[in-house]
């Protein structure tokens, strides 16, 4: 649905998008994660046309955003960061206008904005003032105005910034309810909204693609757990033993000051017990043991920060 | 051009929704009106010199000419508060994204844009119109000279309109949109004097009479004198297209940086 080739944006001497590539697939929900001023704004921003990019091709539902911008504008919906409303309108007002821009039929303008008025749960307020709403309704109103002519591909700036955790969980349930029937690109960086709501992550860091994804492979959702033993005295026997156990899928021995031995396992309790029993068998000097959490957290920061691969 | 139309119903939507509109229009009807006031009264006398066998030759048209050209300049102050919000207002609210991401062409924001706040220039035109009947209805105007001088200042609008929206389009605030384009109406003005002053030449051009060229005022002039010259009305029109060209430049500009 959306392909990204080498797409590369420069704002006069700093690059902010460096050869980037990726493709989504239809009715998938991607993440974009990344600090502030990563480059996901702006890859956003040259997927919708809004700003032509440097190098590099990008396409929509197979047609190409530099050369057919039209086409490519009139199957996105894109909430920009700071959602693009007028504070003097009315919110019906406001949908109307966004439906004449977007050409929707007269005959069906009413039932649109009906439909996404209802969508986006703006029933109480569309016969508001836009500048008098909250900014959660204001977000909402942003949402409402990508959602009007029923996009294919969904391109969502930050669209949880500045809500209330109510209105936070009801957007991602908004965003998820979506799935397969749309493509949203959605960008964020909180890390636990990703885990909830996206099929695929896409970490994006000083302008580079440096994780590309799905979810479950991340270690969020815990395919596999990972146990940290604190012992008196670790050895590679010890580490041999734990290896025949049952379940086990690999061993790591560290010693910084304290005796550790990581064991990633498949997530059962058995496992766990038997891990304990072989500790305490060879005389190891089990002072702890406690679950590894590897949240996506630890796998964001390490990749941001430079590090490859996972430490603990 | 449906992307247009939306947008001049909003704008217009917008003008009205907020006390701009009012407050421009119910300024402008009370300055002309005070003028009016002073025509009225300048008619009088001159009524009555003539009784008395003097001031020959001032008729009501003539008279009516200081009215326009009076307003000519009003509307110079007028025009800035009108265009300043056109574009630098979206800068400032990050509501271009929503017109640049929808699908239509930048020419027809430009177009929207212009011709919203060119309508609500021509409304308040139109409510001047007033001024009209009353000298018809207390005297005897020839309707085809103020109808050549209300042409004269919907062309002269145009310019005005257009080159505030060109202005707008440069900056995100409104204030700096406004006095800029003040001083630029100011200026244009300003170089019909100028230019009656200066004899040097450069080559083939003489410098004063292409800076008189260029001011809108002698081409309005005519107008007011019911002398409709396909030369001015290719002035205004010229003026208008090149401005709009140039704001369309303007606009697209935006992206790139």
């Amino acid at each position: 649905m959306i392909e990204v080739q080498g797409l590369t944006k420069k704002y006069g001497d700093r690059l902010a998008v460096d050869n980037i590539s990726f493709s989504v697939k239809r009715g998938e929900i991607l993440g974009f994660l990344g600090q502030n001023g990563a480059g996901k704004s702006t890859t956003m921003k040259i997927l919708t046309c809004f700003m032509p990019a440097t190098a590099g091709t990008a396409s929509v539902a197979g047609f190409d955003v530099f050369e057919n911008p039209y086409e490519v504008k009139k199957r996105i919906g894109y909430l920009p960061e700071t959602p693009p409303i007028y504070l003097e309108l009315l919110v019906t007002e406001y949908l109307e206008f966004v439906a004449n821009l977007r050409r929707i039929p007269r005959s069906e303008k009413k039932k649109k904005m009906d439909a996404v008025i209802e969508r986006c749960q703006l029933g109480d307020v569309r016969n508001r003032l836009i500048g008098n709403l909250s900014k959660g309704y204001k977000q909402r109103v942003g949402l409402a105005q990508a959602l009007i002519h029923d996009p294919e591909v969904l391109i969502l700036d930050e669209p949880t910034v500045g809500l209330d955790p109510k209105q936070v969980s009801e957007a991602r349930g908004l965003i998820k309810s979506m799935r397969s029937e749309r493509t949203v690109i959605y960008s964020t960086h909180i890390l636990s909204e990703v885990a909830a709501t996206c099929d695929r992550i896409i970490i994006i860091n000083q302008g580079k693609i440096v994780a590309q994804e799905a979810i479950n492979s991340m270690g969020a959702t815990g395919a596999t757990t990972k146990t940290e033993l604190v012992v008196q005295r670790s050895s590679e026997d010890l580490a041999q033993s734990l290896r025949s156990v049952k379940g086990v899928r690999s061993v790591q021995l560290i010693s910084n000051g304290k005796e550790r031995v990581i064991v990633e396992t498949d997530p059962t309790e058995d496992v766990m017990a038997q891990i304990a029993k072989v500790a305490v068998d060879k005389n190891a000097g089990l002072i702890q043991m406690s679950p590894v959490q590897l949240a996506l957290e630890d796998y964001y920061l390490n990749l941001i920060s430079g590090k490859r691969g996972i430490s603990i | 051009m449906r992307g247009a139309t939306a947008i001049i119903k909003k704008e217009l939507r917008s003008y009205f929704c907020s006390p701009i509109a009012y407050v421009v229009l119910g300024v402008f009807l009370f300055v002309m009106g005070v003028i009016f006031a002073k025509f009225v009264d300048l008619y009088q006398r001159f009524n009555t010199a003539q009784q008395f066998g003097q001031a020959q030759g001032i008729t009501l048209d003539k008279l009516a000419t200081y009215l326009y050209q009076n307003m000519a300049f009003i509307l110079c102050f007028v025009t800035p508060f009108l265009t300043m919000r056109l574009f630098s207002e979206e800068k400032r609210q990050n509501t271009l994204e929503l017109l640049f991401t929808a699908p239509m062409r930048e020419l027809e924001i430009v177009l929207g844009k212009f011709f919203s706040a060119y309508c609500l220039m021509l409304i308040m035109l139109a409510l001047s119109g007033l001024y009209v009947f009353f000298m018809v209805l207390w005297g005897n105007p020839q309707i085809k000279i103020i109808g050549a001088t209300y042409l004269g200042l919907a062309l002269a609008l145009a310019c005005y309109v257009s080159l505030g929206a060109l202005i707008s389009a440069m900056t995100s605030s409104q204030a700096i949109a406004a006095v800029w384009t003040f001083i630029a109406l100011l200026f244009l003005w300003l170089l019909q004097s100028l230019g009656q002053g200066i004899t040097a030449s450069w080559g083939p051009i003489q410098w004063g009479p292409t800076l008189v060229y260029i001011s809108p005022l002698g081409h309005f002039n005519s107008f007011t004198e019911g002398l409709i010259h396909v030369k001015d009305v290719v002035y205004f029109i010229s003026f208008t297209l090149f401005t709009m060209f140039l704001t369309h430049q303007v606009v697209e500009s935006n992206r790139w940086r």
